[in-house]
């Protein structure tokens, strides 16, 4: 199968000849149909986050099932799938206690004593984050994927796989926020715009879109922001304050930055909670006022939108097929795999939503 | 001999040594790969040298700014 290999941080992909294993017992073989170019993908890339090379990039698919393990029964060939990097185990503590966006078990990848899934000639190839979708086929645990309808379509799925429950699932588990709340989201990139929907569907009075570029603040008044700031005026966190009339219950950090981290922190009201979806840089520092704390304010992460995404994937796709999820704006535009150096290039300008790579059927 | 530590950036488990005690290493060589969050990640060497102690094992838990290796420096 060909394949976009990654082989040097900073360098660009190179379309390649790969050899993908046979689906062991509890593996499935997926054709993916449309992938999407995510902004995370682009920390790997440029190496902000380190990762084992060669790998192949991309984590945000849908797709039709080719062939399955001998122990797999929750799917079949022909069915439609959308993939997702919280590969739960069904086992251990985190699992167990419902926060299966956690789990760390081993045992969804193959240990290292094991043919590798994906090599070149012999040479191991790092399946990335156990998914690698910039590539022809995927072998993947059965828990790394979930059945969806097949009058869904695939290119708006593979969102889904990602961006979207990342976004909207930070939202609604994560933060938990509640209706007639009041929200402001940095950064209205892929995750951010799927952070503005997901508050406008939980029933937020106030949705409030901070970012630089003004094409990204329409497009966030589009999928459910009800006010926009420019965040190059330099004064984001008092615009937010002097509009709330004393700031946010619930602010979401969608960037990954040091600065916007610190600002989510300084919108909210007493009593708010900032949500961390962005991926800082490994060994960056975040600051805060102590005082604030005594405000009874809060911060914390969110990993994939603390999704159990067997549940939420399904849930989204009826969203989208009865108009609560706006997928069709995310997409500014399809391409070929051969094209995903140009689509990352494109996402580091800031100034697109997100490339979709359609597959030859 | 000076030596240098390997600390973890992050945390996580250990999920394969690449590089055994006496191997010599240089600047930027991968001693091991560390799984945290389904990303593989791996533990690159700042300094030329030969690997004194690997403190860890497959399998291991490992924190944030845990040290992970001794390296002797050239």
């Amino acid at each position: 199968m060909k394949a976009a290999v990654l082989r040097e941080q900073n360098t660009p992909m190179e379309i390649e000849e790969v050899q993908i294993s046979k689906p062991g017992p509890r593996e499935v073989l997926v054709r993916p149909i449309a992938a999407g170019v995510c902004h995370s993908d682009l920390h790997f890339l440029d190496g902000s986050y380190p990762y084992m090379l060669p790998t192949i990039l991309g984590h945000e698919s849908a797709g039709i099932v080719e062939e399955v393990g001998k122990d797999v029964t929750y799917v079949k060939k022909g069915d439609h799938v959308i993939t997702c990097l919280s590969a739960f185990c069904g086992h251990c503590n985190k699992c167990l206690t419902g926060h299966l966006s956690l789990c760390q078990s081993p045992e969804v990848s193959r240990p290292p004593e094991v043919e590798s899934r994906l090599s070149i000639g012999g040479e191991t190839v790092h399946q990335f984050l156990n998914l690698s979708s910039f590539a022809e086929l995927m072998l993947i645990h059965e828990h790394a994927l979930v059945k969806v309808r097949e009058d869904m379509p695939m290119d708006r799925a593979a969102l889904i796989g990602c961006s979207t429950t990342t976004g909207v699932g930070a939202v609604f588990h994560t933060a938990g926020v509640e209706p007639g709340s009041i929200v402001a989201v940095i950064g209205c990139g892929g995750v951010g715009l799927a952070a503005i929907n997901g508050a406008a569907i939980a029933g937020a009075s106030m949705v409030i879109a901070v970012d630089m570029v003004d094409s990204k603040l329409e497009l966030a008044k589009a999928v459910g922001a009800t006010h926009t700031i420019n965040a190059r005026s330099g004064n984001a966190v008092g615009e937010v304050l002097e509009l709330t009339k004393g700031g946010c219950d619930y602010t979401f950090e969608a960037i990954g930055l040091k600065a916007t981290a610190e600002q989510a922190f300084q919108m909210l009201c007493s009593g708010g909670t900032a949500t961390i979806i962005g991926m800082i840089p490994v060994g960056t520092m975040v600051e805060l006022h102590g005082v604030d704390f005594l405000m009874e304010k809060k911060i914390q992460g969110s990993n994939m939108g603390s999704n159990r995404f067997r549940i939420d994937m399904p849930r989204f796709v009826d969203f989208y097929l009865n108009g609560k999820l706006h997928l069709d704006q995310m997409i500014s535009k399809h391409i070929k795999l051969a094209d995903v150096n140009t689509a990352l290039h494109a996402l580091k300008s800031g100034e697109e939503a997100r490339h979709v790579i359609m597959f030859d059927q | 001999m000076a030596t240098e530590r390997i600390k973890s950036e992050i945390t996580g488990t250990v999920w394969k040594i690449l590089m055994a005690e006496g191997d010599a290493i240089d600047v930027a060589a991968e001693i091991m790969i560390l799984e945290s969050m389904k990303m593989e990640i791996p533990v690159e060497s700042p300094v030329a040298g030969r690997i004194q102690t690997i403190l860890v094992a497959p399998g291991d838990a490992v924190d944030e700014d845990q040290d992970l290796a001794i390296i002797e420096l050239d």
